[in-house]
């Protein structure tokens, strides 16, 4: 009953090398994948990366109008947060705001606050819907319209001394009477000054044509652009960005002001809390990161097994009681017990099994041998069935007592 | 590749002067660092797994109910100390309880170039044949923090044999065996109808066997002595169809066949009987040629039983039939394990039956179900009052049957699982007694 067996290479783990046939071909496409990737992103991103952005040499970069402008005498500073450009306001600053739409409704409500008050100017560039009415009050987005070179047709002396331009865009319409609105498109101004307090103003550009590098040599583009920007000797160029924190403190930019308190609460909270705290919980989460790999890891995997099938034999017998009962079949039941004991009895009477469902044999051979009456005998073998349960095991018991009887007779 | 336990708690204690000490993300890297490269030392000192060579040794057999054990030696051909958890994995019928699972681990230290034999002790709950499964390995490295795991297949089969409990019966049976054939000292003529030999008379024999021919010729009174017949064939046909699957007990009706079956065989080889086997359902699932000489006969036996299963469907009676002549080409006694449900019986069994009668003496053996009785038996409620009507009526249909059966010359043994072995030894006996074979 024992035996050996031998074989040295029994390992069903796989070699580094098998791994590395294994994994090679994912790698290779994960590759493909990122090299594709980063190609595709270099193609499209072109022409718009740096968009307006003083540093971009690109076409719509706004390279060209900053340095004309610093060569004027004018210091360029570029901004990228809400606090830095709001808190460099002031009499002789421009405020360039590149991109008012990209604003959370909170941070427009705080430029416009920072702006009203300021004798500075500030200028905006095509704010659209619902931006207009937060940044400039009492002045409407009308329509849209095609950028191609416009006339003035206004008394601005700026306009007048540009001349023609590429304007157009968005178009603006406003009640109030000291407006300036220029370069219009069916009466609706692409370019709209808005007198402020004191000395300050508001301009809106429909369009930012006239500030890229590809346009600036062409029309009065460089003209209108150079005097517009460079009518105070600091210009503040605004380049919202997505990691502004004023642009968080607020949720989705198109609630109001009720979530202030709330986030700042939160905040608090994370801020009472020592960093030691925070920094042993983060250490902590590590730690369970190492044991859910440690309880994961399964050893060695499940065996599995063909099981028999486990039916009892008795099954079909139950199912007939049961079937039984729900048909309260009790001439078929009291049938069965009676039958089943005249063939018991039938033999310690001395009748053959033959004649044990006779009447005329049995019950003489009974009557004999117990003395009893025939005819109570007779309904307990041969009788009815029972009308109702109750009946049917009172029958049951009946046979018993009989056959017992006849037993120890 | 396995993190350990101490992995994590070693990260887990490390937020302590993280949290104290550095909370910062220089305190985070001077914990975190340290540990990931304590880890990849960790791994890289750990003995390889793959290279390790596996071999077994042990048990191949048990009978259902033994305790099996199966060594697995370990050799551990590299230069570094082998720390290893080792999983040796069987099927879960290896074992009757998930304490004795426990078996299957093992831990282990094997010096370089050494070898260790663990021994996996197995228990099993079902007959049939128990395989292997993969060894999985383990390997801590010197500090515990990480493992090396994977496996190997190391096969091996232990094949667990039926019980064969009514053992305990052969004893009183063969006794009745020595009796027949007239060779116990009680002074009773040997029954049987075959003539042995000549011995001389002794004070009690009966008269009638005095051989006076043979008196004349000695000086002494000769009395013939006689023996049964010897060298007779006997089938044993197991049915292994749908209705050897039912459960009596906790049992399947097959496994009681199987007892029965041994028994039979046990007795018949000793009585100088030769005995053929075949499983059938709708093809031959088994099938042993026994040889009259050589007590391999019921290890033959045990070990062709050990791997039959029931098959859910419904036997094939001329199949069956047809499989029975072949396999005895001679006068045999054909013993039909099988069922005496009315529906197989009437339409599958009883037409073929004459072709079987005609040369063959026929004993059909069948597994009755104590529940059914006990069913019959029941009194007191309504629900008690009908399963005693269903009850009567499965006994009666089944005596219907096995009257059927017996008007055509078949020998009928309906026995519950525990008696139904000593019941076939006994009807076995009586044919024999009766010259019947």
């Amino acid at each position: 009953m024992t035996a050996t067996t031998a074989d040295p290479t029994t390992s069903e783990s796989r070699t580094p090398r098998q791994v590395w046939q294994r994994v090679r071909g994912l790698l290779l496409a994960a590759l493909v994948l990122v090299v594709a990737g980063v190609a595709f992103a270099a193609v499209r991103s072109g022409g718009q990366h740096g968009r307006l952005d003083p540093r971009s040499g690109d076409p719509y970069g706004s390279l060209a109008a900053a340095e004309l402008l610093r060569d004027r005498g004018v210091s360029v500073d570029v901004v990228t947060t809400l606090d830095e450009a709001a808190g460099a306001t002031g009499p002789d600053t421009t405020l360039l705001v590149t991109g008012p739409n990209m604003l959370t409704a909170h941070q427009q409500q705080r430029l416009h606050a920072a702006t009203a008050g300021s004798t500075g100017r500030t200028v905006l560039i095509a704010p659209e819907g619902s931006s207009v009415a937060r940044l400039v009050p009492g002045v409407r987005q009308e329509a849209r319209g095609p950028v191609t070179a416009r006339p003035p047709r206004c008394e601005l002396p700026a306009a007048r001394t540009a001349g023609t331009t590429d304007m157009g865009g968005v178009l603006y319409s406003t009640d109030a009477h000291e407006a300036i609105g220029c370069y219009p498109d069916d009466e609706l101004a692409s370019l709209l000054v808005l007198p402020g307090r004191g000395n300050g103003d508001t301009v809106l550009l429909g369009s930012p044509d006239i500030l890229h590098n590809d346009r600036l040599d062409q029309q009065g583009n460089a003209s209108l652009g150079l005097q517009l920007l460079g009518s105070r000797t600091h210009l503040v160029w605004y380049l919202p960005s997505l990691d502004d924190p004023s642009a968080a403190e607020n949720g989705s930019g198109s609630r109001n002001t009720g979530d202030d308190r709330g986030a700042g609460g939160e905040s608090e909270f994370i801020g009472l809390i020592p960093s030691g705290w925070l920094w042993g919980t983060l250490q902590l989460a590590l730690a369970a990161v190492l044991a859910a790999l440690w309880r994961a890891r399964r050893f060695g995997p499940l065996v599995t097994e063909r099981l028999p099938v486990a039916i009892r034999a008795s099954e079909s017998t139950e199912g007939r009681a049961r079937l039984y009962r729900k048909a309260d079949a009790r001439d078929r039941a009291s049938a069965t017990l009676r039958s089943a004991t005249r063939t018991r009895i039938s033999p310690l009477l001395g009748v053959s099994p033959r004649d044990a469902d006779s009447p005329a044999v049995l019950l003489p051979a009974l009557t004999a041998r117990l003395g009893n009456t025939g005819s109570e005998l007779s309904s307990l073998l041969f009788g009815p069935a029972p009308t109702d349960d109750a009946a049917l095991v009172l029958l049951t018991d009946q046979l018993d007592a009989l056959e017992r009887e006849v037993r120890t007779s | 590749m396995a993190l350990t336990g101490r992995a994590a708690l070693v990260a887990a204690l490390g937020s302590l002067p993280v949290g104290i000490l550095a909370p910062s993300w220089t305190g985070m890297l001077a914990v975190n660092v340290p540990l990931s490269l304590a880890i990849l030392c960790d791994y890289a000192l750990a003995a390889p797994v793959r290279t390790l060579q596996f071999t077994r040794s042990g048990d191949t057999s048990v009978r259902l109910g033994d305790t099996a054990a199966v060594q697995l030696t370990v050799t551990n051909p590299s230069r570094r100390r082998l720390r290893a958890h080792l999983r040796d994995a069987w099927p879960p019928s290896s074992w009757t309880s998930e304490a004795e699972q426990a078996s299957s681990r093992h831990r282990i230290a094997v010096p370089a170039g050494e070898r260790r034999r663990p021994t996996t002790l197995l228990r099993p709950s079902r007959r049939g044949d128990r395989q292997a499964d993969r060894v999985t390995v383990r390997s801590f490295g010197p500090l515990g923090l990480i493992a090396r795991q994977g496996h190997h297949r190391v096969p091996w089969t232990v094949r667990v044999l039926p019980p064969f409990t009514s053992r305990k019966h052969l004893p009183s049976r063969l006794a009745r065996l020595r009796e027949l054939d007239g060779r116990t000292s009680v002074l009773t003529r040997g029954d049987g109808t075959e003539f042995d030999s000549l011995r001389a008379y002794v004070a009690g024999d009966d008269t009638r066997s005095i051989d006076w021919r043979a008196t004349a010729r000695q000086s002494a009174v000769a009395v013939r002595t006689w023996r049964p017949e010897r060298d007779r064939h006997i089938l044993v046909v197991i049915d292994t169809g749908r209705t050897s699957a039912g459960r009596v007990g906790d049992v399947p009706r097959l496994d009681a066949a199987m007892d029965a079956t041994l028994l039979l065989t046990a007795l018949a080889t000793r009585a100088g009987d030769r005995v053929n086997l075949i499983a059938y359902d709708r093809r031959v699932r088994a099938q042993v040629r026994g040889r009259t000489a050589g007590g391999d006969v019921l290890s033959t036996f045990v070990s062709t039983l050990a791997t039959l299963e029931p098959e859910l469907v419904e036997t094939d009676a001329r199949g069956l039939s047809a499989a029975a002549l072949a396999n005895a080409p001679r006068r045999s006694l054909i013993v039909l394990l099988t069922s005496l449900d009315t529906a197989p019986v009437e339409e599958g069994l009883l037409p073929v039956l004459p072709q079987l009668t005609q040369r063959h003496t026929v004993l059909v053996a069948a597994v009755a179900d104590p529940h059914v009785e006990a069913m019959a038996r029941a009194r007191g409620s309504v629900d008690a009052a009908y399963q005693a009507a269903a009850g009567t009526q499965a006994q009666a249909q089944r005596r219907r049957t096995a009257d059927r059966l017996r008007r055509h010359g078949v020998t009928v043994v309906d026995a519950p699982p525990h008696d139904l072995a000593p019941a076939l030894a006994d009807a076995y006996l009586a044919l024999k007694a009766a010259g019947r074979l």
